[in-house]
């Protein structure tokens, strides 16, 4: 979830009910007020009567224009002591002008005039305009109850986003970012303090990840030069044993063994050396080559060294496939795609070698899918076989990503499936 | 034929020196770039073995020197960098040769043979051994005279003998040396024995004195009549 839609959502959620509270305790204190102005004007016309009344004028006409209305009626006294004097309450009165019966707000006043007879007033004022006041002020209320949320809310928004621009520029930064890559310095345009150390710490961790990046090339690259010559002086070794003594078949035997396992070692160390070179960019010089006639060439030597296998290699190949690559990168990709298909064929497998369009594909049969994802790291061996480096695929991986190649892995039908697609080189 | 090994780590110098002295070569050392001058600048050699990486100077330096001056050593550089650039820059500098660290002991001397047969004025350019001849440079094989025909490989194969007469050769080695350095993966030897099978018949039926012979299973090495 983003982190605009979070705060969006959070003021959303304490504004929602904040706002309708403070509209309905508007609308309630503005119907107590309305009311409290319509008792006292009841309360001033009552007054008005009774005086007139006990003064002897004349009583003031009703169907004067206001809806007010007025009753008297004389009361013993026994219902007079009975109820309170002053009573307000609501009900519905028959409005002559009207001829309807309508809500209307009530007073109802006892006094007594100078004979000591009791009368009751009931004074009314019809509610219909209260009510359609109080509609108005809810409607209101309600509209501004929805603008206001809505403007607070999309405010909150764009300043927002304006405030966190800096952090969104970092961010995109950082997804561009790759170690060992020139992507330049962390972007650093603002004078807000707190992305300013944001930028900075951001800066220095990539820094200080660029140096171990390439601490860690250079060392691969020294231990596996410095590994050279006492894997020399071993060889060496073993060879003048070899030659210049006697030795029995079974000593012969287990100094052949050593060999072949320094031969290890040293294609090991030769591999890392490549590597090492690979990412250091230390093949700029490109030329001219054929991928279809080097997967020819190679197809004949591995037919030769896999005859036991039976294995049916089918090329489907161009004529001619020239692409612009370092001739001996060139070699190691092909190489290391075709030899890893004939490795890990069983007896009288099939390997198809296609190349349609700009795309290379070694199609060899299998058992079961291979971890796509992890295949073509260092080392990564699904199943350990005995001589192998565990770095053919990465070597691929490495010379793909050197020349912008698509390489990728895929099961189908019960078959393993490298790819490799030349997407930006020049035809030659 | 007299030689100097400019090499900085003692042990590797030690059994190069060892080999060499054993194939009957006359063998100096120096362990760093001051040494390898002061032997220069007192002593003329045949061949110089020269590591380029050393204590106290680069070795391409020496080398330089060593042209500058019009020295008529031959010179082969021993190098832990395996690199085409480095090749290049060495054998710019007027390098006849240039071996990559590790290396084997055979390779090196067969490289000192062969720097040696094209320092060497007139004469055959070819090996011989026996009463066979082998020309690299024509891809003929002669014995007693008579050209033999032979596949590639079978020609690889025992060029790479005659280079080395006498040596045991690992299968293996002798499969890197002639068919590339992937041939680690493959699961059997089958293809070599088929190839050398056909090679000993060839060399047989045309009635050459010298032999590859099986040792233990193990490789194989090439025998010649002592007394040739």
């Amino acid at each position: 979830m983003k982190l605009i839609y979070r705060v969006v959502l959070r003021l959303s959620l304490f504004l929602l009910p904040l706002l309708a509270l403070w509209a309905m305790l508007f609308y309630f204190t503005m119907e107590d007020e309305i009311n409290d102005e319509a008792d006292d004007a009841l309360d001033n016309y009552s007054e008005l009567i009774i005086m007139r009344m006990l003064s002897g004028n004349d009583l003031p006409q009703t169907g004067d224009g206001s809806n007010n209305s007025y009753l008297i009626i004389p009361v013993q006294e026994a219902y007079a002591n009975a109820r309170s004097h002053v009573r307000y309450y609501d009900a519905e009165v028959y409005i002559p002008e009207k001829h309807e019966t309508e809500p209307a707000r009530i007073l109802s006043t006892i006094f007594r005039d100078d004979d000591g007879q009791y009368y009751e007033l009931r004074v009314a004022t019809p509610t219909f305009e209260k009510n359609d006041l109080m509609t108005t002020v809810l409607g209101w209320s309600v509209f501004l109850y929805v603008i206001l949320l809505i403007t607070v809310v999309s405010l909150t928004a764009w300043v927002f986003h304006r405030s966190m621009r800096p952090l969104y520029a970092l961010l995109n930064w950082l997804d561009s970012y790759k170690p060992g890559t020139v992507v330049g310095a962390v972007p650093c345009d603002t004078d807000i303090t707190e992305f300013r150390r944001l930028s900075a710490a951001a800066q220095a961790a990539v820094d200080r990840s660029e140096e171990m990046f390439e601490r860690q090339k250079q060392f691969i690259g020294n231990a596996s030069h410095e590994l050279q010559t006492p894997l020399a002086v071993l060889g060496a070794r073993m060879d003048w044993l070899l030659d210049n003594t006697e030795l029995s078949e079974e000593q012969m035997g287990e100094i052949l063994q050593m060999k072949d396992t320094l031969g290890r070692i040293v294609r090991l160390n030769k591999t890392l050396l490549l590597l090492t070179k690979i990412d250091n960019n230390q093949f700029p010089e490109s030329s001219d080559v054929d991928i279809a006639a080097m997967l020819r060439e190679q197809k004949e030597v591995y037919d030769e060294m896999f005859a036991a296998r039976d294995i049916c290699c089918c090329m489907k190949l161009p004529e001619t496939f020239t692409v612009r690559m370092n001739d001996a990168l060139a070699s190691v990709l092909v190489t290391n795609l075709l030899r890893n298909a004939y490795r890990h064929s069983a007896h009288g497998a099939r390997v198809d070698v296609t190349i349609s369009g700009r795309m290379l594909t070694v199609v060899n049969d299998g058992d079961a899918p291979l971890d796509g994802a992890h295949i073509f790291e260092r080392f990564y061996q699904g199943s350990k076989r005995e001589g192998s480096t565990g770095l053919g695929l990465a070597l691929v991986k490495a010379v793909s990503d050197y020349y912008g190649l698509r390489v990728r892995y895929d099961f189908v039908d019960g078959r393993h499936m490298f790819s490799v697609e030349w997407v930006q080189s020049v035809v030659g | 034929m007299k030689l100097l090994i400019v090499e900085d780590e003692p042990s590797l110098r030690e059994i190069m020196a060892r080999t060499l002295r054993g194939e009957g070569y006359v063998v100096e050392q120096a362990s760093d770039y001051t040494s390898a001058v002061d032997k220069l600048a007192g002593y003329s050699y045949d061949c110089i073995l020269l590591d380029i990486m050393l204590p106290g100077g680069d070795g391409l330096q020496l080398l330089k020197e060593l042209k500058e001056n019009d020295r008529r050593e031959s010179v082969i550089i021993i190098s832990a960098k395996d690199s085409l650039e480095d090749k290049v820059a060495g054998l710019e500098l007027g390098a006849d040769d240039y071996l990559a660290k590790p290396f084997h002991l055979m390779e090196l001397s067969a490289r000192i043979r062969s720097v040696a047969r094209r320092s060497m004025v007139g004469g055959r350019k070819g090996f011989t051994l026996g009463n066979v001849y082998l020309d690299p440079e024509s891809s003929r094989v002669e014995i007693d005279g008579c050209d033999v025909a032979l596949l590639k490989k079978e020609f690889a194969i025992l060029a790479y003998f005659m280079q080395r007469p006498g040596h045991l050769v690992d299968k293996t080695v002798l499969a890197e040396a002639v068919w590339g350095d992937h041939v680690d993966q493959a699961d059997n030897f089958h293809f070599l024995y088929a190839q050398v099978k056909n090679l000993r018949r060839k060399l047989e039926d045309a009635g050459a004195n010298i032999e590859l012979k099986a040792v233990y299973g193990f490789g194989y090495k090439l025998v010649f009549p002592e007394d040739n």
